[in-house]
């Protein structure tokens, strides 16, 4: 297949490679380029201050207010997600027993499969409001409803001990069931004789769960981890739309990527926001690339 | 199949009473933990958690069938007692609500096809050629799916503004093709990779030019691929928001901007709110469920199998 390849190549990667060289590569150049000047995002950008950006983001309660949150969620939302969404693939998948040779989830696993997916579909938009309802801070809210008369109304959203609490609660919720998809589908290629020989030795199946599933399932379970860490970067809807003042009460939710989006396109910031743009990236980066390195082990072939 | 008869006895460890297993002879289970307490943990633990998952969506299905002074009662009821379509109806004729549908529909469907031709492609000759420069556009694709496209949103916005694209579909359907591009590419690329090449090489020898061989054999054999890509792009498009709302005017957003917009204008009109958030999803959740067996192969093809 030598013959004439490079036509084919060219033609099939021409509109691609120029389509991510304008809008990712060309487009982080700039985001680079604006973070060394000040600029309100109109006009000429004249203003050079260097990195009088970044020395200002030092100086900013709100940045590290932002990055204590995104550190809460980075460290949470991954370990809740995945240990739920493995404990529930394990049980959709081989919770139930064997039959016939063939293991098999727990009684209805199918339908529960579509259950813990659902969410997935729901726009972040709509997923946002709708929790908006559930942690309404009156009687008319969800909770609040359920809750005794007698006791008085909670205010989660509205109080900053809880606020960040009830946007993890949201951002779980949200991702678990794409994870048990995922799980599922990898614990899948796990060949059952593994199982049925374990448990024919008299596994149980916490045991068949550590020392079967998850060392068989570590590097999706990596990809995982590094995809929720993306997200916990990100965070942007549902603290934009779902938080008092947005980022509010007084800042207690506030993550970089609202700052970045309020200093952009709110405060007239641009250039600031830029600069935090770019520590964002060099954050997710970072983290991808440990995450990957610190968590990798003599991969197991089933 | 293995005969009930021949079903392996269970086995001495087991702490069940052996005449509890007798009472259902037929059943051919062997529990693997070969514990029924067990057994019946996981199921309560599967109702209660998907009790957990559905409430919220139970509730919005509710308050949007509910009439407006019952939606506002102090005293939730868990079930409208005179249902109702009002909501449906006054979210139709709400301001904006068709036209940005359509909005939605358009950015939508450019978004998807583009990427579906463009990413097919891509990952053709990432797939089946060996050239200079391919790891290179491997790792990039790769490395774009990680990066927050939040931080991109200013230069993106500049970019646009400059060629006239902004406060157009066009500029959103490009942005939103550039966004779902890297996972149709390295999906298909998952696919692509599966067709062995010896059909390629037949193909060849019979007589087919390579351009052939991609019309004929491997588009055919990448159909699953293509609706699994082409599912999860359309839920990304159809559900983004962000950026459609600052690039595009009111008129020119689609259904997830319209419904943040009346969400804060119109406040505690819950049930038109909740039954504009189910006329939006319906479009995806239909999807879903006609690819809902295939969505693990979409997933896994590429995205975990390096």
């Amino acid at each position: 297949m030598r013959h004439g390849k490079y036509p084919f190549i060219i033609g099939f990667l021409v509109v691609p490679v120029a389509l991510y060289v304008t809008f990712v590569v060309w487009a982080y150049i700039q985001a680079f380029y604006l973070s060394v000047y000040e600029w309100s995002g109109l006009g000429p950008v004249t203003n050079f201050v260097g990195l009088g950006n970044f020395r200002k983001m030092l100086d900013d309660t709100t940045f590290w207010q932002s990055l204590k949150h995104n550190v809460f969620l980075l460290v949470l939302l991954p370990i809740i997600t995945v240990i739920l969404a493995l404990v529930f693939a394990f049980l959709l998948n081989v919770g139930g027993g064997s039959k016939g040779g063939v293991t098999r989830g727990v009684w209805g696993s199918k339908v529960y499969r579509i259950i813990f997916f659902f969410p997935q579909l729901l726009a972040l938009a709509i997923v946002a409001v709708i929790f908006g309802r559930v942690f309404g801070p009156d009687k008319s809210g969800m909770l609040n409803g359920l809750f005794p008369d007698s006791w008085s109304p909670w205010l989660f959203l509205a109080d900053e001990r809880y606020a960040m609490a009830c946007i993890l609660i949201v951002l779980v919720w949200q991702a678990v069931g794409f994870y048990v998809v995922l799980f599922s589908a990898g614990m899948g290629n796990i060949p059952t004789e593994v199982y049925e020989a374990a448990a024919i030795d008299g596994a149980t199946r916490v045991t068949l769960f550590f020392k079967i599933t998850i060392p068989l399932l570590w590097n999706t379970i990596q990809v995982a981890w590094v995809y929720l860490g993306i997200a916990a970067f990100d965070a942007f809807a549902l603290v934009n739309i779902m938080t008092v003042d947005r980022g509010g009460p007084d800042g207690a939710t506030s993550v970089l990527s609202l700052m970045i989006y309020r200093n952009a396109f709110e405060f007239s910031q641009a250039g600031y926001a830029s600069a935090l743009g770019v520590v964002l990236f060099f954050l997710t980066l970072t983290f991808a690339a440990l995450t990957l390195r610190v968590t990798r082990r003599e991969s197991l072939e089933a | 199949m293995v005969a009930p008869a021949a079903r392996p006895a269970p086995a001495p460890a087991s702490t069940v009473p052996l005449r509890r297993r007798r009472a259902k002879p037929d059943d051919g289970v062997v529990t693997v933990g070969r514990s029924r307490t067990g057994t019946v943990l996981a199921n309560t633990a599967g109702v209660v958690f998907s009790v957990l998952m559905l409430f919220p969506v139970y509730w919005v299905l509710n308050t949007a069938f509910k009439p407006a002074d019952e939606v506002l009662a102090l005293e939730p009821t868990f079930w409208p007692t005179s249902p109702t379509l009002d909501n449906f109806i006054s979210a139709f004729k709400a301001p904006l609500f068709l036209t940005d549908m359509l909005n939605g529909v358009i950015v939508t469907l450019l978004a998807v096809a583009g990427a579906l031709v463009v990413g097919f492609l891509g990952a053709l000759s990432i797939a089946r050629f060996s050239f200079y420069g391919r790891k290179a556009i491997i790792l990039v694709v790769l490395v774009v799916q990680l990066i927050p496209f939040l931080s991109l949103l200013i230069p993106l916005f500049l970019m646009l503004q400059s060629a006239n694209l902004t406060n157009s579909l066009i500029g959103v359907s490009i942005t939103y093709l550039v966004l779902i591009l890297p996972y149709t590419v390295w999906t298909l690329r998952g696919f692509i990779s599966g067709i062995p090449r010896e059909l390629d090489e037949a193909a060849m020898i019979d007589g087919c030019t390579r351009a052939q061989v991609f019309w004929r054999i491997i588009l055919p054999l990448t159909g699953p691929g293509l609706v699994a890509t082409s599912v999860y792009g359309f839920i990304q498009a159809w559900n983004e928001f962000i950026i459609i709302n600052t690039l595009n005017s009111p008129d020119k957003q689609n259904l997830m901007a319209w419904l943040l917009q009346n969400q804060t204008t119109r406040g505690t009109a819950w049930g038109p709110l909740m039954a504009g958030a189910i006329i939006t999803s319906i479009p995806v959740v239909i999807f879903f469920l006609i690819i809902q067996r295939n969505i693990a192969t979409g997933l896994t093809a590429g995205a975990v199998k390096g």
